[in-house]
């Protein structure tokens, strides 16, 4: 008899409503060692809201979230420090801490001495393609996308196994934007790393991802390996990856 | 009878789930602080922040208030023939009450509205979070450090508000109200009494925490975008202001009451 590995994150049933709006209805999704899977869907469709379910961030209604078989809910103290020392967030807005120069960003949950905390701090900064001068900088004195970038550093420093990344390229020039999406793809080719990524850029899901989930009214409607992505027939997709705005997909006050 | 009953039940309920909640938000905070990891740094960087920048402003109300107290109890005085009272009412009115009392109103204004609107700034732009993921508790990077630094620092800004206000008074006294100098200074020191300067400091060490409850919390939970820690600024000024009166009439009927 041969068993599945155990997924390294699971969600199944988990809802979540915030006052009237039921954000989540019901996540079934599965994550194996090593996989990078993106996750799509259109804005306010609660990707976001998953990933810090997951993170045990927002607590959840009903369902269960498993990370390498231990459920999420009930963590508590050391247990829960451990489970998110295991994952990097890069949050959507990077959430840099502005009163901090960018590499005590990077380095805050990093052990050791000053000097090597720096060390380490510039040479992330280096593989998000950033010099060793922006290191003394406040966040505030960085563009929009070099604060991604910092952010991004900060997420991958203490090379946890899980990564989050949430739009990791909006807002980057197509070239930075290759150069991330290069990185987040060695992350999980070399260092074995597990990736979830939500992003809106296709070019982005082509490069990093292995496999590919639609959000869409609180729930998982299609999931599939990459190759299968442009073969598929869920409508929802077609419109998603066409970009079309004819389709299942209405926005609020746009008519056709 | 029943939208009566539910026009007064709505409020009352929402304000005892407020005062729930942030009792709740305090103890938490003063659990969290007692044990480690401490951080010092932060500590002193608030200190620095919260007592070092508002010496100026604390200083320049208590001149001003202890001018014009002395002036009003001259004109007072004068009518029963008691405008000798000037230096001793002066020093226990700045120390027992006008000293804490404004300098905690002045340090409320500038410092529980900078920590609500920078903790509020950090929860909406998800760096509270950010903090939580990099197995940081926020009670004890942002919230016990200030409480702590409120606390330690609001006594010193205090007695250089009641020495301020003393020296108010007696600049006005002798410049313009034609009191004697040494006179005026000894019998402020022969009624300048220990117990009133230590319930002026206990004032302020209690002022102190709330003007950093109040900042930490109302920024804590700070709603959504520009609005919300705006309101959330506004709420930490104003609901400190009436914690610093309520608890200061509180301690002065306790201490002076009997
Ligand atoms: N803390 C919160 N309190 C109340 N509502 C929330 C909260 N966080 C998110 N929401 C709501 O949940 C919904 C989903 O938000 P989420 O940020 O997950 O969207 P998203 O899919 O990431 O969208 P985008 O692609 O635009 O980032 C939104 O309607 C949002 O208003
Ligand atoms: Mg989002």
């Amino acid at each position: 008899m041969t068993s599945a590995p155990t997924p390294r994150i699971e969600l199944a049933g988990v809802t979540k409503r915030f006052g009237s709006r039921q954000v989540l209805a019901g996540i079934d999704l599965a994550v194996a060692p090593g996989e990078s899977l993106v996750i799509i869907g259109g804005s306010g469709t609660g990707k976001s809201v998953m990933l810090k379910c997951i993170l045990g961030l927002i607590p959840i209604d009903a369902g269960s979230i498993r990370v390498d078989g231990q459920e999420v809910a009930g963590l508590k103290g050391a247990a829960l420090d451990a489970h998110r020392t295991r994952i990097g967030m890069l949050f959507q807005g990077g959430a840099l801490f502005d009163s901090l120069p960018v590499w005590r960003n990077i380095s805050f949950a990093l052990p050791g001495s000053a000097a090597e905390r720096k060390a380490a701090a510039i040479d992330n900064l280096a593989r998000v393609g950033l010099g060793p001068e922006v290191a003394d900088l406040k966040p505030a004195e960085l563009s929009g996308g070099m604060q991604k970038r910092v952010a991004l550093a900060r997420a991958i420093a203490a090379r946890p196994p899980i990564i989050f990344f949430d739009e990791p390229t909006a807002g980057l020039d197509p070239i930075t934007a290759a150069v991330i999406n290069n990185l987040i793809r060695t992350l999980v080719t070399d260092l074995k790393i597990t990736a979830l990524t939500i992003t809106h850029d296709m070019a982005s899901v082509r490069h990093i991802a292995d496999r590919v989930a639609m959000l869409h009214g609180g729930k998982i409607i299609w999931q599939g390996p990459l190759a299968s992505l442009d073969g598929c027939d869920n409508a929802h997709v077609r419109q998603f990856i066409t970009g079309s705005a004819e389709g299942p997909i209405q926005m609020p006050g746009a008519r056709a | 009878m029943i939208g009566v009953l539910v026009a007064i039940g709505v409020p009352v309920l929402a304000a005892l789930a407020s005062i729930g909640r942030l009792t709740r938000f305090a103890i938490r905070a003063l659990t969290r602080m007692a044990q480690p990891p401490w951080y010092p740094a932060q500590v002193a960087q608030q200190m620095l922040s919260i007592g070092w920048l508002s010496l100026p402003v604390v200083g320049l109300t208590a001149i001003f208030t202890g001018s014009a107290l002395a002036q009003q109890i001259f004109i007072g005085g004068s009518r029963f023939n008691a405008a000798s009272t000037v230096p001793a009412v002066t020093v226990i009115g700045v120390v027992r009450e006008l000293g804490p009392v404004l300098g905690g109103l002045m340090v409320a204004g500038r410092v529980a509205s900078a920590m609500a609107a920078e903790l509020g700034t950090m929860r909406v732009t998800e760096q509270i979070d950010a903090l939580v993921t990099l197995r940081t508790d926020p009670f004890r990077w942002l919230v016990g450090p200030r409480i702590l630094a409120a606390v330690l620092v609001m006594p010193f800004l205090v007695l250089v508000s009641n020495a301020l206000g003393v020296m108010g008074g007696w600049l006005l006294a002798t410049q313009r109200l034609g009191f004697n100098s040494a006179q005026y200074l000894a019998t402020t020191a022969r009624y300048l009494e220990w117990d009133d300067v230590i319930s002026s400091l206990v004032k302020a060490a209690v002022f102190g925490f709330f003007i950093a409850l109040m900042g930490c919390y109302h920024g804590y939970h700070s709603g959504g975008g520009a609005a919300g820690v705006g309101k959330a600024t506004t709420n930490a000024v104003v609901s400190s202001f009436i914690l610093i009166l309520l608890s200061n009439l509180i301690i002065t009927v306790i201490v002076f009451g009997s």
